[in-house]
C-alpha cells in the first residue's frame, strides 16, 4: 500500500520522495540512483524557479516545503504542493517552460539533473507517469493497489477452472442412464448431445423428476434444460459469476470453436473465494422469510471487500453487487407472490438511480417503484400491499428507506400515468423536478411480465426536445467539483464529498449525453462510450471521464468499507490526508476534467441562457 | 581572518561544507561519535556528494551506553567503525579548502582540534560560517526594526521551525549536518548577504 505523505513528523530526504508520486514506482534498487542524484534548493518566496519561454528546464523537481504557483501571462494557473513534481514537460520536450513556476512561500526544493532523470525513465512505470495522459495514469495508480494484495485473480478466464472434459449422453437416454452416467464420472451434471444444447444436472433429478413422482424410464429430454446456457471460454472468470449469479444456475458449460470444452460448477468458485457471491445466491434461494434476510448487508460487503482485494475494478464490483440486490428484490417479490397470491394484472418492479444503472456502491437508499398495466381498485390495493411487503424487506436486509421517498410504497402508478409522467418531464420539464426526476430515466424492470417499451419510446426520443435536454444539462451541473480558487481541493466539514463533487457530476453528464444519442443505455461508461461514437463527446473526454469516473468510484468503495470496518456508517466523504499523494493529485485532475467538461456542456446547452 | 582576494567573493561561488559531530558529551574527554558532512556547490547542495561516517571509539569502555543510544548508534556499530584517524583524513581532504557551515560551531571545532592534537595531526582551522551566529545577526537587525520582537531559538530544530524549514530527523550527524545546510541556505536570503564576507 502507498505510505502516507509525512506532513508533520520529522522524516528523512529519501524516505520523503519515495512515499510521492513517481518515485513510489521505482524499485528499490533504483533508490541508490535516486540518492546520489540528490540536490536541494532553496527558492525564497516570489523567486522564479522556471521562466515560460525561458530557458528549458535542466532538472526535474520536487516540491520539499512549500508551494509553488504556476502562472501564465500572470494569470495563477495552478498551485502545485509538497510532494508534487514540475518541470519535466520541459525537459521531455526539449522545449521552453509552458508556465512560470513561482515561490508562492520560500521554497526547499528536491531536484535530479536532467541525465538522472533520463536513467531512472529506464524505469517503465516511473517513464509512463510522465508520458501518459491522465486516463493512463489512472490506471497506473489502479494496477498499484492491486498488486497489494491478489488472493486470486478474477480475470483469468474461466476455463482456467476446468479440470476434465465435459460428458455426454445421448438425446433420447432415460434419466436412469443419465444417473448411471453421473455416478460413474463422479459429475453433478450432464450435458446433452444434439442441437440446441442440453445440461440435465442433480439438482433437476431431485426437483424435475423424483419431486415430481416421475420414474427412472423418463425421457431426458423431457426433464433436461435446454437450450443450456453458455459462456466462451475465455470470458473472465468475474464476468462467468455474474452470469451464473444472474441465471441462477449451478453449472456452466463453456464453449471453444463451436464446440463444449469443459464445464465449471459453482462450487469450483465456492473453493476459489471463500466469500463468493454464489454463497450469497445460495442463501437467498433458500430464504422463506423476510426475517431470513438479517445480515445480508454485513455479507454483502463482506464480497465486495474480497471482490476488490482480487484486483476487480469498481464497476465490475458495482454490477456484481446490483446483480445481487436484483436477487434479493426478485426474492422478496416471490415470496410476496406467494403470500397475496397471483396478480390481478401483469407489472414490473424497476429499480432506477445507482441500482438502475448497476453502479450501486455498497449501501445505497432504496430507489424503487411499480408499474403495473390495468387500474383497478383491486389492483391498487394490491400492489399497495405487495411494495409494502418488498420495501420492508429491503429495510430488513438492511437497505436503508430513501430519504427522497423514491420507493414503491409510494411510487406506485398503472403505466398509463407513468407514461403521462414521462411525457411531462420531456415536454415541459422544470428545473427543480428535473433535477429530482432525472434518475428516472436511469429505470431498469427487474421483475415482472409488463413489457415497459411504451416508457423506453418516450426515454429513447427525448434526446430530440432540446429544451428538455438544456434543462437536463443543467440539472447535471447542480453538483460542482470542490476546486476552489487556483485549483485547490476544498475540504469541507472534514472532508471531501466525493459523490457530489466527483460521481454525480460524471453520472449526469453521461445521462445527458446518451440521450442526446438517442441511447437506452444506463450503465455510465456505456453511456459514455456511445455518447463517444455518436460525435456527442470527443474519444478522449469520453476515454478521460471513464477513467475517472473508475478511479473516484473505486477510492469511495475503499473508504466505504474502511467505514464498515470501522462500525462507522458509510458515507461518501474522503480525507485527504488518507490518500497517497498520488491519489490526491489523481483527483484534484478527475475533479479538473470534470468541471471541464461541465462547462463545455453549459456552453453546448446554453444552460446560462434557462431561468 | 581576512580572505586572500582584495574583493570578498560572491557567496555562491563558493564550496561549503555543512558539518555536524554526534559525540558522547560535551566535555573535552568526550569523544566523536559519528560525522556527517554536505557538500554546498553554487548554492545549491549536493546531497548525493555527502559523507557519513561512525567512528571506531579510542576508549571505548568509557562511553556510556545511554549516550550513545541518543543518536541510535548501537555500540557494535562502533566498534566496526574505521578508526578516528582515518575518519579525519576523510573530513580534511574533503574541506581543503572550502568553508565549514556549522550550527554551534564551536562545540564541534573544538572536538575537531582536539582530535586532530591528540593524534599528533596538523589542525588548519577552515574558515566557518555559524548559523547560530547568523541567527543573532538576523535578530539584532530585526531588534533595530522592532526593539521588542523576540529572538529566534538558536536551537537547530526551533530556528529551522522559525524560517519554515520542515523537521528533520535530529542527532544524527548526517541529517543534522542536512539541516544545518538547509538552514543556512534560507539564512543567507533573510540577511541578503551577497559575499562570503557579509557571511563569517
Amino acid at each position: 500500500m502507498f505510505q502516507p505523505s509525512q506532513h508533520n513528523s520529522a522524516v528523512n530526504p529519501l524516505d520523503f520522495i519515495r512515499a510521492h508520486a513517481p518515485f513510489n514506482l521505482l524499485p528499490a534498487e533504483a533508490l541508490e540512483q535516486v540518492e546520489r542524484g540528490l540536490e536541494i534548493a532553496f527558492f525564497p518566496k516570489n523567486s522564479k524557479v522556471l521562466a515560460r519561454h525561458g530557458s528549458k528546464s535542466q532538472h526535474l523537481y520536487m516540491i520539499r516545503k512549500g508551494t509553488a504557483r504556476l502562472e501564465r501571462d500572470g494569470q495563477t494557473m495552478m498551485y502545485l504542493e509538497e510532494g508534487e513534481v514540475f518541470g519535466y514537460p520541459s525537459l521531455i520536450s526539449q522545449g521552453t517552460p509552458a508556465f512560470d513556476v513561482i515561490a508562492e512561500e520560500d521554497l526547499l526544493i528536491y531536484r535530479w539533473s536532467e541525465q538522472v532523470f533520463r536513467e531512472l525513465k529506464r524505469h517503465q512505470p516511473f517513464a509512463e507517469f510522465f508520458t501518459k495522459g491522465l486516463a493512463a495514469r489512472l490506471r497506473l495508480v489502479a494496477q498499484q493497489e492491486g498488486l497489494a494484495v491478489s488472493p486470486i485473480d478474477l480475470s483469468l478466464p474461466v476455463s482456467e477452472l476446468v479440470t476434465r472434459p465435459p460428458v455426454f449422453i445421448a438425446r433420447n437416454a432415460t434419466v436412469q442412464e443419465a444417473a448411471k452416467a453421473m455416478r460413474e464420472h463422479q459429475i453433478s451434471s450432464i450435458l446433452v448431445e444434439g442441437n440446441p444444447l442440453g445440461i440435465l444436472t442433480d439438482r433437476d433429478l431431485r426437483n424435475r423428476v423424483l419431486a415430481e413422482g416421475k420414474g427412472p424410464q423418463t425421457p431426458l429430454a423431457d426433464v433436461m434444460s435446454t437450450p443450456a446456457k453458455t459462456l466462451p471460454a475465455s470470458t473472465p472468470l468475474f464476468e462467468a459469476l455474474t452470469f451464473m449469479v444472474h441465471q441462477s444456475i449451478h453449472h456452466l458449460p463453456l464453449e471453444q470453436d463451436g464446440r463444449i470444452v469443459g464445464v465449471v460448477t459453482d462450487t469450483v468458485f465456492m473453493r476459489q473465494q471463500a466469500r463468493s457471491p454464489l454463497h450469497l445466491l445460495r442463501r437467498l434461494e433458500r430464504t422463506r422469510n423476510p426475517e431470513d434476510l438479517k445480515g445480508y448487508s454485513q455479507e454483502l460487503s463482506g464480497i465486495a471487500e474480497s471482490l476488490l482485494a482480487g484486483g476487480l475494478g469498481a464497476s465490475e464490483i458495482g454490477r456484481s453487487v446490483s446483480s445481487l440486490n436484483d436477487h434479493l428484490v426478485r426474492t422478496l417479490l416471490r415470496l410476496a407472490e406467494e403470500c397475496l397470491g397471483p396478480p390481478p394484472t401483469p407489472y414490473a418492479w424497476i429499480v432506477f438511480g445507482s441500482e438502475g444503472r448497476m453502479e450501486q456502491a455498497l449501501l445505497t437508499d432504496q430507489d424503487n417503484a411499480l408499474i403495473y398495466a390495468e387500474d383497478s381498485p383491486e389492483a391498487q390495493r394490491y400492489f399497495a400491499e405487495l411494495a409494502g411487503f418488498v420495501v420492508g424487506g429491503l429495510i430488513q436486509a438492511g437497505f436503508p428507506p430513501c430519504p427522497g421517498g423514491y420507493m414503491a410504497t409510494r411510487w406506485c402508478k398503472p403505466i398509463a400515468e407513468w407514461q403521462k409522467l414521462f411525457l411531462h418531464w420531456v415536454k415541459m420539464p422544470t428545473p427543480q423536478e428535473l433535477l429530482e426526476a432525472q434518475i428516472f430515466f436511469d429505470f431498469r424492470s427487474v421483475h415482472g411480465e409488463l413489457p415497459l417499451e411504451p416508457l423506453e419510446r418516450i426515454v429513447a426520443t427525448s434526446g430530440e426536445e432540446t429544451i428538455f435536454l438544456a434543462h437536463l444539462a443543467k440539472a447535471s451541473l447542480h453538483f460542482r467539483p470542490p476546486i476552489g480558487l487556483f485549483r485547490r481541493i476544498r475540504e469541507e466539514d472534514g472532508g471531501v464529498d466525493i459523490k457530489k463533487g466527483g460521481i454525480a457530476p460524471i453520472v449526469s453528464l453521461a445521462r445527458v449525453h446518451a440521450l442526446e444519442a438517442g441511447s437506452l443505455a444506463k450503465g455510465t461508461v456505456e453511456r459514455l462510450k456511445i455518447a463517444a461514437q455518436e460525435n456527442k463527446l470527443s474519444p478522449e473526454g469520453a476515454e478521460t471521464l471513464i477513467e475517472a469516473f473508475g478511479f473516484l468510484m473505486r477510492i469511495r468503495l475503499r473508504q466505504q468499507l474502511t467505514n464498515l470496518r470501522q462500525k462507522l456508517p458509510p458515507d461518501n466523504k474522503i480525507r485527504l490526508e488518507q490518500l497517497s499523494s498520488l491519489e490526491r493529485r489523481h483527483l484534484k485532475e478527475a475533479f479538473l476534467q470534470v468541471r471541464e467538461m461541465q462547462e463545455a456542456m453549459s456552453q453546448r446547452f446554453h444552460t446560462d441562457r434557462l431561468g | 581572518m581576512l580572505w586572500p582576494l582584495r574583493k570578498s567573493p560572491t557567496w555562491n561561488e563558493i564550496n561549503y561544507w555543512a558539518l555536524d559531530l554526534e559525540t558522547s558529551g560535551l566535555e573535552a574527554s568526550d569523544q566523536i561519535l559519528s560525522v556527517g558532512m554536505v557538500p554546498i556547490r553554487g548554492g545549491v547542495i549536493e546531497f548525493g556528494a555527502h559523507y557519513y561516517s561512525l567512528v571506531r571509539p579510542v576508549r571505548p569502555g568509557a562511553l556510556s551506553v545511554e549516550g550513545i543510544r541518543a543518536h541510535h548508534i548501537l555500540p557494535n556499530e562502533l566498534e566496526a567503525a574505521p578508526p578516528l584517524a582515518q575518519v579525519l583524513e576523510e573530513i580534511t581532504q574533503r574541506i581543503g579548502r572550502d568553508v565549514l557551515v556549522l550550527h554551534c560551531g564551536s562545540i564541534d571545532l573544538g572536538f575537531l582540534r582536539q582530535s586532530h592534537k591528540a593524534l599528533g595531526r596538523r589542525w588548519v582551522r577552515p574558515v566557518v560560517v555559524d548559523t547560530a551566529v547568523l541567527l543573532a545577526r538576523l535578530d539584532e537587525r530585526r531588534r533595530q526594526l522592532e526593539p521588542h520582537s523576540k529572538p529566534h531559538p538558536s536551537g537547530l530544530r526551533a530556528a529551522r521551525a522559525q524560517l519554515g524549514l520542515p523537521p528533520h530527523l535530529e542527532h544524527h550527524a548526517l541529517w543534522d549536518a542536512l539541516a544545518t545546510a538547509e538552514l543556512f541556505l534560507a539564512l543567507r536570503h533573510r540577511l541578503q548577504a551577497r559575499t562570503l564576507h557579509q557571511l563569517i
